[in-house]
């Protein structure tokens, strides 16, 4: 009976040594920095609060500076922040859980621009208008504190991650294929676009985010309001199936695709892929880019267009329109945390005019307050930031709707069956409308 | 056919079999170790003309923070360990005598409970995790290596009891019925005659085992937050709002998929003829 | 051999108290976790229980099973879901079978290639979608570069975005991912087949594929019933392949019913109607699944 007395034994010897594997570093609270817990000893220790904070990492932070805000919020404060930062999906995913079912976990979560109306529907967020002192918000971009405001009026998040999408194009490219001027409407853009594939300059003029996924649901809103279409009205009765101008937009992107504007491969993309291809000089035309992109220009190990990109503003269906998309992410307290008021001086200080100009300076974090626009080390450390200026006036954000979840779903549907061609731009609008119907106003 | 001849056409298909597994798998270990603009060539260069281990050192640093995620890396690999290997044993040891008395001890009901484990299996998990979040809430194991061993056994045990079962069905009841014969107990002859000869099944069903716990994705993630963390949602985070970060999911799929090999090539050679032969007569 | 008289059996080696005993603690183990969830889930799918607007919270008896009956996008993951489980199943049994057929034979280099056929099955399935979708990718993935660089194709082809070559690659990567399961486990069903039969029937003069179908086949048949149904259960279960590699398209054409679930629970927040899709999803799964499994029950007795 050796045989099974060897494996025995060889099963004990892999226990142990992952047992001790594990043993080392146990119960690591992922975030803790080794100097944080000098300061921190000189108080006592037992009543210094805790709050648990969950948001996603900004884009640009690849070298932990929203951290190192909130540890310096810590020292301010005396306030301990237990943080979980991971990707979006899975904040989102965590959070949902935990806030339908009463939980009180967590006290500063994120709270995504299109979970506004779902959010405000359900009463899962504290009005922050009870810890706000008057006027906090004014100086802040106006359309960032709409967008986070429920019917009641009442402010219910503070953007952390002014999260606008702005045109860029390859000036280079754009050159050799005999254009000085990035397009001021869309049909220049086509223009442009077939011009420089057919000079053999660039692949594609865009190779578009249009997967079916989410954010197909963020690109039907852009090129909409690009063209100066409507999706719902205040009430959320539906204008998508009613408004020429966003059969226009949704046409224009269906012929995109057959005209060799957009490319084909752009049905598979994700907004990751699209960057790819634009870092790499395969498209001419990044109309919703990152405010972050230009660093990722200067990056070698994924750009190989370094010096070549600028900033221009969103082209319109005529000259003189433009409009761009703003997907803001903002700090909400949960209606259930247990620690409001602790939450609130880190949604304060996070949000504060001095972090919000630190972390622009630091890692390009587009800034909530307009004044900020016209600082000077910033506007030294990124001249390109003039352009976005202009654009911002010009941002709206997703529609807000308690079924906003349903619109996705459905939407995205169509609008990818239609961009292969198995159904006009009109059905496709008209189908939304009948798998939306149960969610129409009554009149 | 000649001997020689089928030699060859042997090793052809193992080659081919070899091939068909490891090609992707080795273009992930290329992809982990190249810059992203170098993948983006077209043609592609299939070994690319810059090697990096930058993705796996982001693995373990990041500019900033830096012995943070390096003790991320190592304690939720420990977590995923600790938890598979217990879930395994667990398992194991219910699920060889549960299945011993599905296939042997054919009692009243037992059809029934066979039924309603395969029912169990049929509900989607992500309809029971909100239910089961608020019960794990209440008894206070979220983010508890506990807590995750609980539910994944209700995950694995099933598989194991299914394949135990069918291994020892396959059995002759020959063997047994000789066994008692002898004066032996029903569990006598399992422990004696059964678990022995169903040596190769066990320890596939061992391999399998571990490997459903370490790479189970859904529990782990809704259950775990911080300190009970294991590798795949380790894993699962490395995205950003544009979509997935491919190169450093590569880097550290390739070491998370190391210790269920290793674990494999230490226990493969049981999985062998000669435990049985002789065992008719 | 010793003739005893068989003792007088201890109480608790009574087949049926014995049994009840033995299969306690699993039972306890996975109806504990699992029981009050599906109750809870069960009645909340009789119900509408939309998070975003609590008002319009009731009791609804069967109205949500009966919407989903007529709901397109359902039955078309239902549909969808169906063909890529069965095509998944005979493939990974085919190439399972021709697989471990082929290692259990004598080969230099045996036990590395055995040990090295679970890598696909030890990967994280995000890691197994990841890599499947950067594979994929039209303009720069490694099969489009494959093929155009073994002249088979003459310029790259945007796979993902045709339902049916999409729907063969994610059955494909499925096939991959799976198949190392199917073989371990056959290969161990072949361990218990005596060398004997084989010598017997060749001394009878039979060829290799007759005693393939006579004696091979037949005695690894409960393995391969039991593994056919667990991947097919497991087809229904697939998420991160699907969610990451397509999403679920072209337009739904790959949409498995396991997101729908996903996109109506966690998305659309309705979670009464989300519920009543998995129970019924659940149900069409249960009937074939039952059947089968009597039948192969009684298979294995008979063996």
């Amino acid at each position: 009976m050796k045989r099974p007395s060897l494996y025995l034994f060889v099963s004990l010897l892999l226990i142990l040594s992952f047992v001790l594997a594990s043993c080392a570093p146990t119960a690591v609270p992922a975030t803790e920095l080794p100097q944080a817990s000098a300061p921190e000893a000189t108080q006592s220790a037992a009543e210094a609060e805790t709050i648990t904070v969950i948001f996603p990492k900004h884009e640009a932070d690849l070298s932990g500076a929203f951290e190192s805000r909130i540890r310096e919020f810590e020292n301010q404060s005396g306030i301990k922040v237990e943080l979980i930062q991971s990707d979006w999906d899975s904040v989102a995913n965590r959070i949902l859980p935990e806030i339908s079912t009463g939980g009180s976990a967590y006290d500063v979560v994120e709270f995504d621009n299109g979970w506004v109306a779902e959010w405000c529907g359900a009463g899962w967020a504290t009005p922050l208008n009870d810890f706000m002192p008057a006027g906090y918000t004014d100086g802040m971009i106006p359309g960032l504190v709409d967008l986070f405001s429920c019917p009641d009026k009442k402010v219910y998040g503070i953007v952390w991650n002014n999260d606008t999408r702005f045109f860029y194009y390859n000036a280079e490219k754009l050159a050799a294929a005999g254009f000085n001027e990035p397009p001021k409407t869309w049909d220049e853009f086509k223009q442009m676009g077939i011009s420089a594939k057919e000079k053999d300059v660039v692949s594609y003029g865009m190779a578009p985010f249009w997967n079916q996924e989410w954010s197909l649901g963020n690109e039907f809103h852009f090129w909409t309001y690009a063209f100066g279409g409507e999706i719902v009205d205040e009430k959320g009765c539906f204008l998508f199936n009613k408004d020429p101008n966003t059969l226009a937009a949704l046409q224009y992107m269906v012929d995109s695709m057959k005209d060799g504007v957009s490319n084909p491969a752009g049905m598979t993309y994700n907004q990751a892929a699209s960057q790819d291809a634009f870092l790499k000089g395969d498209s001419l035309f990044m109309p919703q880019g990152i405010a972050g992109l230009m660093a990722y220009t200067k990056d070698a190990s994924v750009s190989s267009v370094d010096g070549q990109i600028k900033v221009g503003l969103v082209p319109g269906a005529r000259a003189g329109m433009s409009a761009a998309l703003t997907l803001p992410e903002a700090y909400a307290i949960p209606a259930q945390s247990e620690h409001k008021e602790a939450a609130w001086k880190f949604i304060e200080f996070m949000t504060s005019r001095e972090t919000n100009k630190a972390l622009a300076q630091e890692i390009g974090v587009l800034p909530i307050w307009t004044d900020l626009y016209a600082d000077a080390d910033l506007t030294a450390k990124y001249p390109f930031w003039s352009e976005f200026q202009a654009q911002l006036s010009t941002a709206r954000g997703l529609s807000k709707l308690t079924w906003y979840g349903d619109f996705v779903d459905i939407s995205t549907a169509e609008v990818h069956k239609a961009l292969a061609g198995e159904q006009t731009a009109q059905e496709a609008l008209d189908n939304m409308a009948s798998g939306l119907s149960q969610f129409e106003c009554k009149p | 056919m000649p001997r020689a001849l089928k030699r060859f056409f042997l090793y052809l298909a193992v080659a081919g079999i070899v091939i068909w597994t490891v090609a992707p798998y080795l273009w992930l270990i290329i992809s982990s170790l190249s810059l992203k603009i170098d993948l983006l060539t077209v043609p592609l260069r299939w070994i690319p003309p810059r090697l990096t281990l930058e993705n796996y050192y982001s693995l373990f640093f990041t500019r900033g923070s830096e012995s943070v995620n390096a003790r991320l890396f190592f304690h939720s690999l420990g977590n995923s360990a600790m938890i598979s290997l217990t879930t395994m044993f667990i398992c194991l040891i219910l699920g060889v005598l549960a299945a011993y008395a599905i296939a042997r001890l054919r009692f009243k009901g037992s059809n029934m409970l066979v039924l309603l484990m395969m029912a169990t299996q049929l509900v989607p998990p992500i309809v029971l995790v909100v239910p089961l979040y608020v019960i794990m809430r209440k008894v206070d194991l979220l983010d508890k290596h506990l807590g995750l061993i609980l539910v994944d056994i209700s995950i694995v045990l099933p598989l194991v009891i299914w394949l135990m079962r069918g291994y020892f069905a396959s059995i002759p009841s020959e063997l047994e019925d000789a066994a008692r014969i002898d004066g032996c107990t029903h569990l006598g002859a399992l422990f004696r005659v059964i678990l022995p000869l169903s040596g190769p099944g066990l320890v596939s069903v061992m391999i399998f085992a571990f490997i459903a716990a370490w790479n189970e994705y859904l529990y782990a993630f809704i259950f775990t937050n911080v300190d009970a963390k294991t590798i795949p949602v380790l894993i699962g985070e490395f995205s950003t709002k544009l979509g997935l970060e491919y190169l450093r999911i590569a880097a550290a799929g390739v070491l998370a998929s190391l210790p269920p090999i290793l674990l494999a090539l230490v226990f493969q050679r049981f999985i062998v003829r000669g435990l049985t032969s002789g065992a008719i007569k | 051999m010793k003739i005893t008289r068989p003792r007088s059996r201890p109480v608790f080696d009574d087949p049926r108290t014995l049994g009840l005993l033995l299969i306690a603690p699993a039972m306890l183990a996975i109806l504990g976790v699992v029981l009050l969830p599906m109750f809870n889930s069960l009645w909340l799918s009789f119900q509408q229980h939309d998070l975003s607007r609590p008002q319009e919270d009731a009791f609804v008896w069967l109205r949500n099973y009966a919407d989903l009956l007529r709901d397109p996008r359902y039955l078309n993951s239902l549909q969808a879901t169906f063909k890529f489980s069965l095509f998944s199943v005979l493939l990974e049994l085919a190439l399972g079978v021709a697989i471990a057929i082929i290692l259990n034979q004598e080969f230099r280099g045996r036990g590395f290639v055995r040990s090295l056929m679970i890598l696909p099955w030890a990967m994280p399935s995000i890691v197994n979608a990841a890599m499947w979708k950067w594979i994929y990718n039209a303009d720069y993935g490694a099969l489009n570069a494959l093929l155009a660089q073994l002249h088979i194709i003459d310029h790259y082809q945007v796979w993902l975005a045709e339902p049916t070559t999409a729907m063969i690659l994610i059955i494909l990567a499925n096939v991959w991912k799976e198949t190392p399961f199917t073989v371990i486990l056959i290969l161990a069903a072949l361990q218990t087949i005596p060398e004997d039969l084989y010598e017997a029937s060749r001394v009878d003069g039979a060829t290799e594929w007759q005693s393939f179908l006579g004696i091979t086949l037949p005695l690894i048949m409960p393995v391969l019933m039991i593994a056919g149904l667990l991947q097919f259960i497991w087809g229904f279960q697939t998420f991160e392949l699907i969610y990451i590699v397509t999403g679920g398209g072209p337009f739904s054409s790959t949409e498995m019913t396991n997101l729908r679930v996903y996109a109506t629970t966690f998305r659309s927040l309705r979670f009464g109607y989300g519920a009543a899709m998995a129970y019924l999803t659940s149900l069409i799964i249960f009937i074939p699944a039952v059947v089968y499994i009597r039948s192969a029950y009684r298979k294995v007795v008979e063996v």
